[in-house]
């Protein structure tokens, strides 16, 4: 192993697939991020402005270049707008994926989208209720019908607040309401966002900041909610189950098909094809002893959540997957698929296919699914995995799985403590648990593979402080053995005596990245108990490896939703030191929460402890000096 | 004389010296017609990537006396006195690459340029846009660089600045870097980023 993996991934799978990408000449995102030194620095800090064509503008940050855009914008004005932007995109992408979700259950309700049913009846009741639909005397399509319908008018421009903002405590509400934050249509916000930063409109970098928190809590009230919620009603809601990850899940013997991508209206459909006996024997037929679905990214937490599918790796894993060379084929929607995997996989026997009408890529066939051909189309493509079965070459599967455990949705978490969260805040109060953080997000080649989670994860969990992750982070510390209910003795006194008594690990896996609002609606759930706001919990998030605008989404709004944030890599804001002091000071005035940005996850650990410290000495709890 | 001077810690790594060079030396001049020419034309400044992955123009120093210059044998590379600007005649080229092993700096690229109506792969470096100084036009690099990293002054005032900066940053009751606040931020989290790759 050189020195250069090394320094690239801490997995070892990772290493290990990078030095035989390197043999077989397959090019990955950390050579191309090496190729892309030294990055534009106007770029960096966010002083390049693209808006318009009297441009594009930059800033000079030594004060002597041009100070202000053709137009007139400043450093404050161009970082903001930039900003703003980067959040709506990331807005929109949940929201859009939420949208998909809600067309399907709108299908269920017709009778149509064979294959998808109805497979939470009580969520489904629980959530019509709080849209104000009566179960009474309806049989539950039609219920589905109404509360897609009612789900849609969240999208849409009549409404003055989104539905599902009532399940935020009333203080919290209050603030945004003081603020004129409130988010009122999904995508109105997103739609206002870019008319504001078109030139000519706001030119108030606060102005546009503010707006930046409703367009981001559109996503977490919004768009990322109903997401969830809806493919908890079709695929049903998460409960614990054992689960494994890694490149190692791939199975020597059998077909494999990896899933990548966000949405599971298509990877649920692929892991029924998967089960059915006519394929399964053809698999046997074909020389292979089963059908094995495996995720990488979202789309495989959302199956591994559900159903215990295990999962082959996280963003960086992307690649580095298919030079095991034993994959037949991966099946892709949208999101953080990286457009290169048509050219990695060209080097194997890899089928790929893209499926969703939105999101085509150089090197894949295109299969395009919908409610009506999605079990159709998922039993063909599995079959032709399968027929691809003898195309397969050498093989390198380097490393044994490890074990995790999935699937704690709110409810399983709630079932876990006897259906209040009174326990865990027992636990809290004295003293046992400091306090619980949410490690979310992706990785991104400027921050060692997994280490930013890992190490971060492990810090807090020593220091007896609860971790829940999703997403990329989720899986990074399924791979490092941190989910299991054994991983407890990694945990401080506290915290591990908690786990022994509930049989559950240190860190919980909560979901993919549209599940990170589960974290939200849990932190509601206790501050709703303690009669007080999410900001004054001993609670903080981090997303120490991220990449994504919608990561930048996410983290905006978990602030804007009172819980303290420390980003790993520096968002592109340097710019304006303004937007910078905004962001990490003067935001706890206006939402009782920041943004804090620290690469180092030994000191974003220091810097978690301490505000929990702090929370718990406001809350009269004992406290102690980090 | 003006002369391009270099200030590296104001490079912030945009690489526009690089397309504004190429472009220059391009037959059309644009950029857009540029980037559709046969041979492309290349840019003879290099942004290259240090230590912290901050930016550095790398180029020609047009050094007197110059290795390259002494290094080729067929006599190609000439000193143009009036500007000091060391340049290669294509015409006697031989592409040995003798000029390219001689130069400390790595300034210098073989590929094809357009010559006689057709192409020839040449010995190609830096030549201080003589060309657009011939048309009262400063070098190419040095006008669309918006940070300062390059400059075309007299050496004289250039020093006289660095004298009179090192002179202020010792004077009593100083405050450190002269840099931006948001630029020093942006390189001390790139800094604090790429040691962690190192840690075990």
């Amino acid at each position: 192993m050189s020195r250069k993996e090394e320094n690239r991934t801490i997995t070892k799978d990772g290493q290990l697939l990078l030095e035989k990408a390197h043999r077989d000449g397959v090019v990955t995102a950390w050579d191309r991020h090496e190729a892309q030194q030294p990055h534009c620095g106007y770029c960096e800090m966010g002083l390049s402005c693209r808006i318009c064509v009297m441009g594009p503008c930059r800033i000079d940050p030594f004060k002597e270049g041009p100070q202000v855009g053709v137009c007139g914008a400043d450093a404050d004005i161009i970082v903001a707008r930039n900003l703003g932007r980067m959040i709506a995109a990331g807005a929109a992408s949940h929201s859009d994926h939420g949208r998909d979700l809600v067309e399907v259950l709108e299908n269920v309700a017709l009778g149509k989208g064979e294959g998808y049913g109805i497979k939470d009846e009580a969520k489904l009741k629980k959530v019509a209720a709080e849209y104000g639909i009566s179960a009474e005397g309806k049989d539950v399509r039609m219920i589905a019908g109404e509360l897609a319908h009612a789900m849609q008018e969240d999208y849409g421009t009549r409404k003055k607040a989104l539905t599902l903002i009532s399940r935020a405590p009333e203080k919290r509400r209050d603030i945004w309401k003081k603020l004129g934050i409130v988010p009122r249509g999904i995508d109105r916000e997103t739609s206002e966002m870019m008319h504001r930063t078109h030139m000519g409109v706001d030119n108030d970098w606060v102005s546009i900041l503010l707006h930046a928190m409703r367009n981001a809590l559109s996503d977490g009230w919004g768009g990322s909610l109903i997401a969830s919620e809806v493919s908890d009603i079709l695929f049903g809601t998460p409960q614990p189950k054992p689960t494994s990850a890694n490149v190692g899940v791939l199975k020597e013997d059998q077909v494999n098909i990896i899933v990548h991508g966000h949405n599971p209206v298509v990877s649920e459909m692929v892991l029924l094809a998967a089960g059915s006996d006519a394929l399964l024997d053809l698999a046997v037929e074909k020389g292979a002893k089963g059908i094995n679905v495996a995720g990488v990214c979202c789309t495989g937490n959302e199956l591994l959540m559900r159903h215990g599918v295990p999962m082959a790796g996280n963003h960086l894993t992307t690649e580095l997957v298919l030079a095991t060379g034993a994959v037949e084929m991966m099946i892709v929607d949208y999101q953080c698929i990286m457009p290169s995997l048509g050219t990695v996989a060209s080097c194997y026997h890899t089928k790929m296919i893209s499926t969703s009408d939105k999101a085509k890529f150089p090197g894949m066939e295109h299969r395009e699914f919908y409610p009506d051909n999605a079990r159709e189309m998922a039993q063909t493509l599995v079959k032709e995995a399968v027929e691809n079965y003898g195309r397969r070459g050498e093989i390198y599967l380097p490393v044994a799985p490890v074990d995790a455990v999935g699937g704690f949705s709110v409810e399983a978490i709630l079932g876990a403590l006897g259906g209040t969260p009174g326990p865990l805040l027992d636990a809290i109060k004295a003293g046992k648990i400091r306090g619980a953080a949410g490690v979310v997000g992706c990785n991104n080649p400027k921050i060692k593979q997994d280490y930013g989670h890992v190490t971060l994860i492990r810090r807090l969990i020593e220091n007896d402080i609860l971790v829940v992750d999703t997403g990329c982070a989720a899986v990074a510390t399924a791979k490092a053995g941190l989910k299991t209910a054994e991983a407890a003795r990694f945990a401080g006194p506290g915290l591990q005596e908690i786990c022994g008594a509930l049989k559950i690990p240190p860190v919980l896996h909560m979901g993919s990245c549209v599940d990170n609002v589960r974290i939200l609606v849990l932190a509601s759930a206790l501050a709703d108990a303690l009669g007080t706001d999410i900001s004054d919990l001993p609670i903080a998030g981090a997303a120490p490896e991220w990449y994504s605008e919608k990561a930048a989404a996410i983290g905006t709004y978990f602030v804007a939703s009172g819980v303290y944030t420390v980003l790993g890599p520096m968002p592109p804001i340097t710019g304006s030191m303004n937007v910078v002091k905004l962001l990490t000071q003067g935001l706890n005035d206006v939402v009782g929460a920041t943004f804090a940005v620290e690469p180092d996850p030994e000191k974003a650990a220091v810097l978690i402890r301490r505000h929990i410290e702090v929370k718990r000495e406001k809350l009269g709890l004992s406290s102690v000096k980090v | 004389m003006k002369q391009i001077m270099i200030h590296p810690e104001r490079c912030v790594g945009c690489m526009q010296c690089m397309a504004a060079c190429a472009a220059a030396h391009s037959r059309s001049g644009h950029l857009f017609a540029a980037t559709l020419e046969s041979p492309l034309p290349k840019p003879r400044i290099h942004v290259g990537s240090g230590l912290w992955e901050e930016g550095f123009p790398n180029r020609c120093r047009h050094c007197d006396p110059a290795p390259c210059l002494f290094a080729c044998l067929p006599g190609a590379i000439f000193r143009d006195e009036k500007t000091n600007t060391v340049r290669v005649d294509p015409d006697r080229c031989i592409n040995c690459a003798s000029c390219a092993m001689a130069c400390p700096f790595g300034v210098i690229r073989y590929h094809a340029v357009p010559f006689r109506g057709g192409k020839k792969v040449v010995a190609v470096k830096c030549d201080n846009c003589i060309e657009r100084q011939g048309r009262g036009e400063i070098p190419a690099c040095v006008e669309v660089c918006k940070s300062g990293a390059l400059t075309f002054e007299e050496s004289g005032e250039a020093m006289k600045r660095k004298t009179d900066a090192v002179s202020r940053s010792v004077s009593a009751g100083a405050e450190g870097t002269e840099l931006p606040e948001g630029f020093s931020l942006l390189r001390a989290i790139k800094k604090a980023r790429l040691q962690l790759q190192e840690r075990r």
